[in-house]
């Protein structure tokens, strides 16, 4: 009986707690058409227009407002999150095949990795920059300090990935290679990975979005050349206009075709199987 | 390699796991071109036995020699041992043709490209799966994956194949199906098959030699006959499944049992002293029949079991032991029994194997 | 052990880790033990130089800004903390166990995941055209009726950093309490029903219990993340609210070394009491 109402009393709650998530969002969305330049970041809409989306691509006369200095930003992203995650998924994959076996010090090895999730990015980067500035006494860059720091924090993730995968993988596969004299690598190459190869995208599409958004840990140990996150934050402190918002459509469009791309990848090799499945049914 | 050289020699073999003893230094040799069947309860060590020898699991102590060369620090790769899994372990995302040629392909030897499809072809044609060669593994059905299994070790042409329950995942008929196949493929190609199971009909049809193995040690090998007519131990003769085996006592040359005090005029060496005598070697008589050949053992009949070639009789003694008795039709038509009603069990004595403690002369 | 086999493997295992553990090491461990290290250095007003001393320790205990950051911190960490507990329980609830369809509940946790693939900060950004003066829930409200003048304390304050922080950390709480949900053996419940036990009892009993190495999972990632926050409270306070992780931020952009090193240590060792207290109750690896 009270299963019966508490279901769509819950239903309810569930629906609003969807709006709590999505309504800064929506009301972005809708302040991104303001008319500009003179709109401010709030309501009422003075009036509806594509103006910002314009500014964003240098397409309006020049105003007061600047551009937001996101081109060069936005590849250094790019570069970096692609960096890291080439980096963190070839470091978690090794590690979660190491883990296969039981060794002494597992535990130790496992809290080691997965401290590099729980560390706050503030004292990452804090102490990255620490280590490079007066110890090492080099100068801090995206793609030397800021990497480093950013692998510390996505290969956890790919190594958890990669370890729920191989837990559900059966190693005889593995052995029959060998049985046909197959080397170990060879075996690796030409048995596991393919197998594996979905965690593999996981883990790499993971490692890209933590490291494309990554903000304290570069914050800290990026030096001079800002990424995305840090052109962002600089607008912080300044006046915000509704470009930011525009922006902030943008890049949730640029995810979305990024998790499109994902879900294509892994559909594709699902569908092909079933395709090749049902044609044998009928014929 | 001459017919009787051996292919492979254990030497020893020892395996733990913790404080368990899955292998204890077995020593074992097994000739060339043979088909040997290893029998073994669940738990006993043949599996271990086969990933041992395979390299998959390395010995924690003792050596393994194949064809005269010891292979014990070998990694498995490089020994060239075939090897087919219960499970089948077939490659999910190759089609069956690139399973097949997937040694060939990705080995040590690499042979040209038409000289692979070649013998590719020949060996899917020898195990029957022509015209599957473009399907994948999810697409065929257990025994054609076990064919699959089979043609892709046989592909590489070694001299040795284990195989690991290999019919343990399929269904009665098809089993006795592949029991046959298995022993014709063996046949054509020069090679050494060991076959693990741990049914003692796949295991004394199969294997031109059979090896008992009991908690890690190889307790019986020679040919399915000297196994069948003469069990080591009482615990060969328990799991062989074929013998009425009798708890007893064994003193001066007499077993006392329950089917009264019968001398003996020898006995093998056991932990306790077991008197057995095979199902298809005891006879029914009527109640108070003098013509009795031996021991008179009073039982009830309760059920019969068709068997085909044979029918099973079984019976219950006063103390609440199934005896059973194997006629065979070969033999003559089985005479009508009432069931409830009491007969008498008797056999020659001569034919029953004697386990005791004491060695009796 | 005596045999080859097993030694090569177990190099083959060291060879496989040892780059992901040095590059820890390296990167992680050391850095943080140079922020222990460097806390202890003395400070002058350009430069900092490695000669040992407390100067820094008792420069924080001094201050009462330096001081109340840390009481400011541990009190919004409880109140997300109990909010997104209290937010995200019933959603989890929802999600995870009272949906039959698998693919609704999974349609409903991508809902739920979606908004991270929009850039943290404009995220965050995004509450200010929210909670404005001139904001949307300010304009509802007056259109409801519900309020004459805007309410002010909406922005800019420790309320718009709590609303902000429960949302953009709901969703990790919610998901592991889910995820555990899922896993609860549905005959249970019903077996429970069948025995006339109500909602409320076996919720109690049995929903509860098993859900909560999920709550503990969601309250370290809530945890861990809040405490090491600084973006959220600088952007929607308005500079109002310090925690641990805005002072750390200035420190080093006036190059003060040692002072941030001394707050990054406390902040550490805040960490560390939390995650360890919350490891206790559950084993975080077999959860995985």
């Amino acid at each position: 009986m009270e299963s019966k109402v508490l279901k769509p009393v819950l239903a309810v709650y569930a629906g609003l707690f969807i709006l709590f998530l999505y309504g800064p969002f929506i009301v972005l969305g809708i302040l991104s058409f303001q008319q500009g330049p003179e709109g401010g970041p709030q309501f009422p809409i003075i009036e509806w227009s594509t103006y910002w989306y314009k500014h964003l691509f240098g397409l309006t006369p020049p105003s007061r407002i600047a551009p937001l200095p996101v081109g060069e930003a936005l590849v250094r992203s790019l570069t970096l999150a692609f960096m890291t995650m080439v980096t963190s998924t070839v470091l978690g994959v090794m590690a979660a095949q190491a883990f296969r076996k039981r060794f002494r010090g597992a535990g130790l090895v496992f809290y080691l990795i997965v401290l590099g999730m729980m560390v706050p990015g503030v004292l990452t980067g804090l102490g990255t920059s620490l280590l490079a500035n007066n110890v090492v006494g080099i100068e801090r860059h995206w793609w030397s300090t800021a990497f480093v720091a950013h692998v510390v924090y996505t290969f956890p993730f790919a190594f958890l990935v990669m370890l729920a995968i191989l837990n559900r993988f059966d190693g005889s596969v593995e052995e029959a290679s060998w049985s046909l004299g197959v080397s170990p690598i060879t075996t690796f190459r030409k048995v596991t990975f393919p197998l594996i190869f979905p965690g593999v995208l996981s883990a790499m599409l993971f490692a890209f979005t933590l490291s494309f958004d990554e903000f304290p840990r570069t914050l800290f140990a990026s030096g001079r050349d800002q990424t995305l996150p840090l052109a962002i934050y600089g607008t912080f402190s300044v006046e915000i206009h509704p470009n930011i918002f525009a922006f902030g459509v943008m890049t949730t469009l640029f995810s979305f075709a990024l998790l499109s791309v994902y879900g294509i990848l892994m559909a594709l090799s699902v569908r092909r199987a079933k395709k090749i499945a049902m044609q044998e049914d009928i014929s | 390699m001459k017919q009787s050289d051996p292919i492979f020699r254990l030497d020893g073999v020892t395996r733990r796991y913790g404080n368990l003893t899955a292998l204890d230094s077995i020593d074992f040799t097994a000739e060339d071109n043979s088909y040997i069947s290893l029998l073994g309860p669940s738990g006993s060590g043949k599996t271990s036995l086969l990933r041992v020898i395979a390299g998959f699991e390395a010995p924690d102590s003792g050596r393994i020699w194949f064809q005269g060369r010891d292979i014990t620090d070998l990694p498995a790769h490089e020994r060239g041992i075939g090897f087919v899994f219960q499970n089948f372990a077939l490659f999910p995302h190759l089609t069956i043709f690139e399973n097949v040629a997937f040694g060939l392909r990705n080995g040590a030897i690499n042979p040209p490209e038409a000289e692979i499809i070649q013998r590719v072809k020949e060996t899917i044609e020898m195990v029957g799966l022509t015209g599957l060669e473009d399907r994948n593994p999810d697409q065929i059905s257990g025994g054609q994956k076990q064919r699959v299994a089979l043609a892709r070790s046989l592909v590489m042409q070694p001299k040795l194949v284990l195989l690991d329950e290999p019919l343990g995942a399929l269904d009665a008929n098809l089993r006795e199906r592949m029991q046959t196949e298995l022993r014709t493929i063996r046949e054509r190609l020069d090679v050494t098959f060991l076959h693990v199971t741990g049914s003692e009909t796949e295991a004394l049809a199969m294997g031109d030699k059979v090896a008992v193995l009991d908690s890690g040690r190889i307790v019986q090998f020679g040919t399915p006959e000297e196994i069948y007519d003469a069990p080591i131990i009482s615990d060969v003769a328990l799991f062989l499944n074929r013998f009425n085996l009798f708890d007893g006592t064994l003193k001066d040359g007499v077993f006392h049992g329950a089917f009264g005090s019968v001398p003996v005029s020898g006995a093998r060496a056991n932990e306790t002293d077991v008197y057995a005598i095979r199902y298809d070697r005891t006879q029914i008589f009527d109640t108070g029949s003098t013509d009795l050949p031996g021991p008179a053992l009073p039982a009830r009949y309760l059920a019969s079991e068709y068997l085909g070639s044979s029918i099973v009789f079984l019976f219950e003694t006063e103390d609440n032991k199934t005896v059973e008795v194997d006629h065979h039709l070969s033999l003559g038509e089985p005479r009508d029994l009432e069931v409830g009603r009491d007969y008498v069990l008797s056999w020659s004595p001569e034919q029953a194997i004697v386990f005791g403690k004491e060695l009796a002369r | 052990m005596s045999a080859a086999g097993t030694n090569t493997k177990k190099t083959h295992s060291f060879q496989l880790l040892a780059p992901g553990v040095v590059w820890m090491i390296l990167f992680l461990v050391a850095p943080i033990m140079m922020i222990v290290y460097v806390s202890f250095w003395t400070q002058t007003t350009f430069a900092i130089n490695s000669t040992l001393t407390l100067d820094s320790w008792r420069n924080f205990f001094a201050s009462e800004a330096y001081v109340g950051a840390l009481w400011t911190t541990i009190r919004l960490w409880l109140i997300v903390l109990t909010l997104t507990f209290i937010v995200g329980y019933p959603a989890a609830l929802y999600v995870g166990l009272l949906v039959k369809s698998k693919t609704v509940s999974t349609v409903l946790l991508v809902l739920c995941v979606i908004p991270f693939w929009t850039s943290f900060l404009i995220r965050v950004l995004a509450w200010r055209p929210m909670l404005g003066k001139e904001g949307a829930i300010n304009i509802i409200l007056q259109k409801i009726g519900l309020i004459d003048t805007p309410i002010e304390v909406l922005l800019f304050s420790e309320l718009s950093v709590i609303i902000g922080m429960t949302q953009i950390y709901v969703v990790f709480m919610v998901g592991p309490i889910a995820f555990m949900l899922g896993r609860i053996d549905r005959n249970i419940i019903e077996a429970a029903r069948d025995l006339g036990a109500g909602f409320g009892r076996i919720f109690w009993k049995i929903i509860f219990p098993l859900s909560l190495p999920g709550v503990v999972v969601g309250a370290i990632f809530v945890s861990v993340m809040v405490l090491g926050e600084f973006a959220t409270s600088g952007a929607l306070s308005g500079r109002k609210v310090n925690l641990l992780g805005n002072i750390i931020v200035t420190q080093v952009g006036s190059l003060k070394w040692a002072m941030a090193s001394v707050v990054g240590v406390i902040l550490t060792i805040l960490l560390g009491i939390v995650v360890a207290g919350f490891l206790r109750i559950v084993d975080l690896k077999r959860e995985i």
